[in-house]
């Protein structure tokens, strides 16, 4: 049983092995071909960025693009940024009996002092959101740090730590990237209405 | 009030967009990584979705229906560069073109946003975001593959050498150049052309390609004219398949 379960963890497959495992503070796993860069959402001015999945790309410029079209090309959005996976500091992950700060532990390093995002997450199958940020030498400090700010009284599954000066975002002036022609519909595979189209099509067959 | 020399402007413009975005479309479902592949169609659809405003435009000004424009003219009715027409060949064609061309466009709308012409400047900032993600990307990936392998240079650079020619033929000036300057309708395909070089090189220039030296290139033109290459009408054959089966058809 306890070998099955391995070998379907070690499995190639990235909605698998994205799960997040338990342990230290530790930078996230990269995934296999190009390296992969994580990208995050804002659907709508004042709300958190939301991480909303990964594409892979040579480079974070090119990640940057590319997450454009792949993540915001149907839904509103007004801004993203992306940032190289292995620049994700991950906490232990719970099962919801106690909340992941409570698995921060106080003996981390500490370093000059740098700007870190902090995400978490609030339930099983959700996505991590972002919210807001502290000053600290360390992922972990920035963890410990976080707890106070917040994570008070929350239930929070798994926490995220990224360097801001990691991070890719959107100028002011790139902006009007999603200011675009309103009428998308034909992007929604809803749209087509194919199976009425069939629908429709057998009836006229019939006659 | 200008109408002959509008259309012929509108015509070139519609019919580029249509012609590429049919070109681009091509590729779904084999680009070279998904999320290109997603990128490239996404692009693809914003082409078309342009050319049917200006379709609509032409619509407005007495032409046909934007449906009966787009899939009932022969090759020679055609107004688009020869550029857009050419087969996809490899992705580094295909992306050398995308960049060539979509400089050109960007430029010319974000010229467009000035003209006279109330419907064309409207349009043209409300798709300033589509283009601006266009050049964006066609840059990124120029950048990025033009100073990457001896692989992706050589191919990015035959292609460039390949692709030079036709992407003068943009620039080929309408009978009408003069009165649709002077109306302030748009600022001519010479000054477009002067823009685009200016780019182009700024780009090319952040890469380890070489810009072909355009004073020995002669340009293909003849576009504009309805004169095309043999790759154009088997293009509009497979585009209007099923609008000539049944012109009521939805899909």
């Amino acid at each position: 049983m306890q070998l099955q379960l391995f070998s379907i963890l070690k499995s190639l497959d990235p909605r698998i092995t994205r799960l997040p495992q338990v342990g230290e503070v530790k930078p996230k796993q990269p995934l296999d071909q190009l390296g992969t860069f994580e990208v995050f959402v804002q659907a709508k001015e004042g709300k958190p960025f939301q991480h909303e999945g990964c594409v892979h790309a040579p480079t974070l410029e090119m990640a940057y693009v590319l997450a454009k079209e792949t993540f915001t090309r149907r839904f509103t959005c007004t801004s993203i940024y992306v940032v190289d996976t292995r620049d994700v500091f991950v906490s232990p992950t719970t099962e919801g009996n106690q909340s992941a700060y409570e698995l921060i532990s106080s003996n981390f390093q500490t370093g000059s002092k740098e700007t870190y995002e902090i995400y978490q997450l609030a339930k099983r199958g959700k996505q991590h959101v972002n919210v807001g940020s502290v000053e600290a030498g360390s992922p972990k400090e920035a963890m410990w740090l976080a707890k106070d700010l917040f994570g008070a009284g929350k239930m929070v599954y798994n926490i995220w730590a990224i360097k801001k000066n990691k991070i890719r975002y959107t100028t002011t002036e790139e902006k009007d990237l999603w200011n675009t022609l309103p009428e998308k519909k034909f992007r929604d595979a809803s749209d087509y209405k194919g199976g009425d189209k069939l629908k429709e099509f057998l009836e006229r067959q019939k006659i | 009030m200008h109408t002959e020399a509008l259309k012929e402007l509108l015509y070139k413009i519609a019919d580029d967009l249509l012609i590429i975005g049919h070109r681009n479309s091509e590729w779904t479902g084999l680009g070279p990584l998904l999320e290109e592949d997603i990128a490239f169609s996404s692009m693809a659809q914003d082409k078309i979705g342009q050319s049917y405003v200006v379709f609509q435009m032409l619509n407005n000004l007495g032409e046909q229906a934007p449906d009966t424009v787009a899939f009932t003219r022969n090759a020679n009715q055609f107004h688009n560069c020869q550029l857009v027409e050419l087969p996809n060949q490899e992705y580094d064609f295909s992306l050398i073109r995308h960049f060539l061309f979509d400089t050109a466009d960007a430029l010319r709308w974000e010229m467009l946003s000035h003209s006279t012409y109330e419907p064309l400047a409207q349009l043209a900032k409300k798709i300033k975001g589509e283009l601006r993600y266009h050049t964006m990307h066609a840059n990124t990936w120029v950048k990025q593959l033009g100073s990457a392998t001896e692989e992706s240079i050589s191919r990015l650079q035959n292609s460039l050498n390949v692709a030079m020619p036709y992407a003068l033929g943009i620039f080929e000036e309408s009978p009408f150049e003069d009165e649709i300057i002077s109306a302030g309708i748009f600022a001519g395909e010479q000054e477009l052309k002067n823009r685009w070089l200016k780019k182009v090189e700024e780009v090319i220039n952040q890469t380890q390609l070489n810009l072909p030296d355009l004073k020995i290139i002669t340009p293909l033109v003849g576009g504009r004219v309805g004169k095309h290459t043999e790759h154009l009408q088997p293009l509009l054959d497979e585009m209007s398949e099923v609008f000539r089966i049944d012109p009521t058809a939805e899909w």
